[in-house]
């Protein structure tokens, strides 16, 4: 075996992609020769045609900003108000024993669970999906904030205080550093339930987006070629996005924690 | 103990001050009831629903064991599948490396966005329902699995090899009961994703089950009704995570730093 071979064989990387691409093959031989039936299960390849023969790709786009544009605008204040509150909460003592009962009330009802209620005090438009969007993020982060502010080590206050940090100065310079590592998982937890809470909540009411866009290809009877290419659209995003917030957050705490 | 006791009166009277805020801003005409129904109308809404019931003649505990009863099927289907492929791709690295990318793609998938595709494939039955739950109970239990197996600490491994244990009997001895703290954990997971999946599976073409209660409540302007299927859902899902987390203890006692594994 040469060099570049072993070096191939030794690459998580390349070895994966074989994986992946000997996947895709399978399925595409199966769709093409009639092994399948390539009406219901079209392979990735035929997917894309079929959906190119019914969607242009400026529709797609559009359901796909809309989509992206819910997402992070959802989760930006989903995640930002978590991260108020739970700070908030972990550090002024009061403010704590007050809002802790209620989240701990609310947080094990999911998500999807507020959609009708979300469409009963918002009515059918943009602000009910914002909102579940919004609850998405908000619960795991303001659980892990919380979690993160009561589980400093005590040392580093004493050792702020002894140098003469106190009150707000102490809660940004020292405090919020400490527990930025918990933050941080649970704003991976939140994207990740955002994401999830976006698709069903087009599913169910909307008229726009990717979630919409399938559900609405089903409903008039069009081609699963369009459902496939959305699923796969829905979790590539997904993914994308996950890795960067991920390195994102990774970066910020490695200020203060290193990498 | 007495600390403990101090925060869950404090606990209890946030709630009630809560509750009394709300009814009294109905009553007085600041929120609407329709759109915010009080501690009073949420009462005898749940009197209602557990006698005659909504839609007339399902009462709330069938809703709730209808909704049980599809998680732990689709539940246990994704376990029975998703263990041994799990413990076989974790004792075999390169069969790891190799569908790494596939299982994270997969795990990255929506579940629910799965839902035409599987409509078109099973039509919109019990079954879809069960497909559903399954796709997101496996995945997260598959990579659970898998990343146990494969993270077993290396120095418990060399410490048995040293032993003289080798094999099959490594395997079963010291891995297995090694990577079966993060099983659990992931099994845990599993569950909770189950019930995400459900509440959204059930609010499309059914009447029966806990999240096609809350929908079908919405259109007939029954916010109260609404309220208590949230409240039934958040309690039945508190319930699980917190009895696993109890049995987790009793069954596992070797699994000390689980809050690490939890992440």
């Amino acid at each position: 075996m040469n060099a570049l071979a072993r070096r191939l064989r030794d690459s998580d990387l390349a070895v994966g992609a074989v994986g992946a691409f000997g996947l895709v093959a399978i399925w595409e031989i199966a769709a093409r020769t009639g092994l399948v039936d390539p009406q219901l299960f079209p392979s990735p390849l035929l997917a894309i045609e079929m959906a190119a023969a019914r969607l242009t790709a400026e529709t797609v786009g559009e359901n796909l900003a809309w989509s992206l544009f819910r997402v992070f605008s959802g989760f930006g204040l989903g995640a930002s108000a978590g991260a108020v509150i739970g700070i908030a909460a972990g550090w002024y003592r009061t403010f704590g024993m007050i809002a802790r009962p209620l989240i701990e009330l609310l947080r094990p009802i999911p998500p999807l669970a507020w959609i009708p209620l979300a469409i009963i005090w918002f009515g059918l438009g943009e602000p009910s999906k914002f909102f579940i969007i919004f609850l998405g993020a908000f619960f795991p982060v303001v659980t892990s904030a919380y979690h993160g502010m009561r589980s400093i080590d005590p040392m580093l206050l004493r050792a702020g205080q002894t140098m003469g940090l106190g009150g707000v100065p102490l809660l940004f310079r020292v405090a919020v550093p400490a527990a930025a590592p918990d933050l941080a998982t649970g704003v991976r937890i939140g994207w990740g339930l955002s994401f999830g809470v976006l698709v069903a909540a087009e599913l169910v009411a909307a008229d726009r987006g990717l979630g919409y866009m399938i559900i609405n290809e089903r409903n008039t009877g069009g081609s699963v070629g369009v459902i496939i290419v959305g699923i796969l659209l829905i979790g590539l995003l997904n993914l994308v996005t996950d890795a960067a917030i991920g390195a994102a957050t990774k970066r910020w705490i490695g200020r203060w924690h290193g990498t | 103990m007495r600390a403990r006791l101090a925060r869950f009166a404090v606990s209890a009277a946030v709630i009630g001050a809560a509750l009394l805020a709300w009814e009294l801003a109905v009553r007085f005409g600041y929120l609407k009831p329709y759109q915010f129904p009080p501690a009073s109308r949420i009462a005898r809404g749940f009197v209602e629903l557990s006698t005659t019931g909504f839609p007339t003649g399902v009462s709330i505990w069938s809703h709730t064991l209808v909704t049980i009863g599809r998680v732990l099927q689709g539940y246990l289907a994704a376990l029975v599948l998703a263990i041994p492929l799990g413990l076989l791709i974790g004792a075999l690295p390169f069969l790891d490396r190799l569908t790494a990318p596939v299982v994270v793609f997969c795990r990255s998938i929506a579940t629910l966005s799965l839902l035409p595709l599987v409509i078109v494939w099973f039509g919109a039955g019990e079954l879809t329902k069960i497909v559903l739950i399954a796709y997101g109970c496996f995945w997260t239990m598959l990579s659970n699995v898998i990343a146990g197996v494969r993270y077993v600490d290396p120095m418990l491994i060399r410490a048995a090899r040293s032993f003289g244990v080798a094999g099959i009997e490594l395997y079963r001895t010291v891995v297995l009961p090694a990577a079966l703290p993060r099983i659990f954990a992931g099994a845990r997971m599993a569950l909770g994703v189950g019930f995400m999946v459900i509440v959204g599976a059930e609010m499309i073409g059914t009447i029966e089950g806990l999240g096609a209660l809350i929908m079908e409540a919405r259109t007939f302007y029954r916010s109260e009704i609404t309220m208590i299927g949230m409240l039934v859902i958040g309690m039945l899902g508190f319930a699980i995570s917190s009895g696993l987390a109890g049995l987790e203890r009793l069954l596992l006692p070797w699994s000390g730093s689980l809050d690490e594994v939890r992440r």
